[in-house]
């Protein structure tokens, strides 16, 4: 059986990359699982996606564990806990990412045994469209894998895109095959992991829980404003940074618009961004009468903090 | 009335209540909306949930209120509002609440709910002449579940149950027009994007009693498909264009807060969004887009332009 993650943010075409990748393994005559997987939160939240694939029936179900081969869109997730991104890999499991960071520099970081793979996507794959990123890498996936041919590959997109309309089509299958081709050096380098067993599950990580009391154990909250627990700053791939030399002081403005309330206002008048909990919608960029906030690449931004810090 | 405390954008709140770190999408104009709502209505409420998207605020053990929050079906918010506002009134009458600590109890639903199965139930609320705020934000489609058509929709947009062809074929439900039918106390519509006009209305209606609307626009840009960095552009676009009539209603009278003397062409709006993509590419659908703009001019062809009334 074949066992496939798709790691990448909500609103980055994980879940299509995923369908396409199964849809491509059901035109070869597989039996195919595929599922999106996030929690409560939104777009730009890490998320991922798997498929399973088999020519026998599929009794396995649930998250994938144990995964043959994982697919990271985004190489911000990597080293991000939450993410999981690196969970269950082992020596014979195929990590490939969509990465400007060379391969050798991945292994110094993250640190793992098996293939790592940087996808090196063509220019004619827009790489502003987060969409286009999701199907290469779903291309890259099925010839990674080896069992799929571009034919079933094509039609898989066609399957999953029709009601998008033939150019949407066309500029899709264009990145799928672009995907395919630049791992035609590294054809069949995923293998098949074996079928896992009933009997070799581990018994799950029981939390033993107290009889309580409804009015202790029922989910009351008994504070406010706990949300702010919650680094929705993470979700960011652009951060809003103020200049604060082109800036006003109409903070009516940035902080009455963001609906994340991650814009306080100073004694002084100035606005203050919080990169805990900016989501980074880029409201603030848009409505800032004398432009003064900058939309930064969040990775570089981060990259400068570290230097400046240093 | 007391004396309108915004006048200028320079007069709106520069605290904000409402907690960081939800899980609502970047950029989400609903959420936008709530923490201007909350800024004005202050932490002394309850707010009476209806299932759908902002049922996610409150994640057990995480919440960005700092007052109460409960959870209700889909269909059933104002009767959730009957029972905290009777239990209120039972805890001042027991004097174990002094009138100044008294709670706004405030629902706050979808358009699914509000113009759909939740109907019902308000209409008994305005019935018994309940003393709640009704906060409806209208992301024009069941958005927490993908996006699917709701009463809401507004015709020829494609949403997940009409996905290909025409788009929704139905016409955007009129559900400002129902409650004032029925004489509330107030009712009002607002956007995220005019914070000084909610802002005022806001302050209004907290200042009144009994069966109270606000109903606002919710630019949401997973599930109209935009760039989540254009909420307050689309909103601003939605009042100009009059597809979105800011209005109140107040001593029997719907006045309009706002009225667009050159309005600007509805394509214009339509064209920001990639649920009407399909209007404009490959070919331009002519016949629905000036039927969606006759409509719209049909609307204010009503208004009087000197004092904003409808007849
Ligand atoms: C009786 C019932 N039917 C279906 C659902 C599933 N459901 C949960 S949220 C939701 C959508 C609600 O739409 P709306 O009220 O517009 O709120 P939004 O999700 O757009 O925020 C649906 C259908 C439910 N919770 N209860
Ligand atoms: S909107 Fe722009 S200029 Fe005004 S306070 Fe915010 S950052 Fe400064
Ligand atoms: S980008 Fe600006 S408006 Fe959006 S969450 Fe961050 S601070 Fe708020
Ligand atoms: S789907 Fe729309 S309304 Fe719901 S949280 Fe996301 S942006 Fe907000
Ligand atoms: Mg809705």
């Amino acid at each position: 059986m074949y066992r496939i993650r798709f790691h990448g943010r909500g609103g980055q075409g994980m879940k299509t990359a995923s369908r396409v990748l199964g849809s491509a393994f059901f035109h070869e005559g597989f039996e195919v699982q595929d599922a999106p997987r996030y929690g409560a939160e939104r777009r730009g939240a890490p998320m991922n996606a798997y498929v399973r694939a088999d020519r026998a029936p599929i009794y396995e179900r649930g998250i994938i564990l144990r995964p043959d081969l994982v697919i990271v869109a985004d190489d911000t997730l990597v080293p991000i806990p939450a993410a999981g991104v690196l969970q269950g890999l082992d020596n014979r499991s195929v990590l490939l990412i969509d990465s400007a960071t060379p391969e050798d520099e991945w292994r110094k970081r993250t640190n793992i045994g098996g293939p790592i793979l940087v996808l090196p996507l063509p220019d004619t794959v827009d790489r502003s469209s987060l969409a286009m990123i999701g199907i290469a890498c779903a291309g890259a996936a099925a010839r990674l894998i080896g069992v799929i041919s571009e034919d079933a590959l094509e039609q898989a997109v066609r399957d999953e895109l029709a009601p998008l309309g033939e150019a949407v089509v066309e500029k899709n299958i264009q990145a799928a095959m672009a995907g395919y081709a630049a791992m035609s050096d590294h054809a069949g380098t995923v293998s098949e992991g074996v079928p896992a067993a009933a009997s070799g599950a581990g018994s799950p990580d029981w939390v033993d829980v107290p009889v309580e009391e409804v009015r202790l154990s029922g989910p009351a909250i008994h504070a406010g404003a706990t949300s702010v627990e919650v680094r929705t700053g993470l979700w960011r791939t652009f951060r809003p940074v103020i200049h604060y030399d082109r800036c006003n002081h109409c903070n009516w403005v940035c902080s009455s618009f963001c609906p994340d309330n991650a814009i306080s206002v100073a004694e002084d008048g100035r606005p203050v961004i919080d990169y805990d909990h900016c989501k980074g919608c880029m409201i603030c960029v848009v409505q800032c009468p004398p432009h003064a906030i900058e939309s930064v690449l969040e990775v570089e931004a981060a990259a400068a903090e570290r230097r400046g810090s240093a | 009335m007391t004396d309108v405390h915004f006048q200028r954008m320079k007069d709106l709140p520069s605290t904000h209540l409402l907690g960081a770190g939800t899980a609502m999408c970047a950029g989400c104009g609903g959420l936008e909306m709530i923490k201007e709502v909350y800024d004005v209505l202050g932490e002394n409420t309850v707010f009476v949930n209806a299932a759908g998207c902002m049922t996610l605020l409150s994640v057990y053990p995480f919440t960005p209120f700092r007052g109460s929050w409960l959870y209700t079906a889909m269909a059933s918010s104002p009767a959730g509002a009957q029972g905290v506002r009777d239990a209120l009134d039972i805890l001042k009458a027991n004097g174990r609440m002094t009138e100044e600590e008294d709670l706004e109890v405030v629902v706050l639903s979808g358009d699914g709910s509000a113009s759909g199965m939740g109907l019902s139930a308000t209409s008994g609320a305005i019935d018994r002449g309940l003393d709640f705020i009704y906060l409806c934000y209208d992301n024009e489609g069941y958005g927490n579940t993908g996006q699917q058509t709701s009463p809401e929709s507004p015709h020829g947009a494609r949403t997940a149950t009409d996905a290909v062809g025409p788009g929704n074929i139905g016409y955007k439900k009129d559900l400002f027009s129902i409650w004032v039918a029925n004489k509330p106390a107030y009712a009002a519509t607002v956007v995220g994007a005019e914070p000084l006009d909610l802002a005022r209305k806001i302050e209004k209606a907290h200042e009144l009693e009994g069966p109270r609307l606000i109903l606002s626009l919710a630019p949401c840009p997973t599930g109209w498909g935009y760039d989540p960095a254009h909420t307050v552009e689309i909103g601003r676009l939605a009042v100009k264009t009059g597809v979105w009539p800011l209005k109140e209603y107040v001593d029997g009278k719907v006045v309009h807060t706002r009225h667009p003397g050159k309005r600007t062409p509805v394509e214009a709006y339509l064209e920001t969004q990639d649920r009407f993509r399909h209007l404009f590419e490959p070919v331009r659908n002519d016949k629905v887009i000036a039927e969606i703009q006759a409509r719209v001019d049909a609307y204010w062809a009503e208004v009087d332009v000197d004092d904003g009334t409808k007849a």
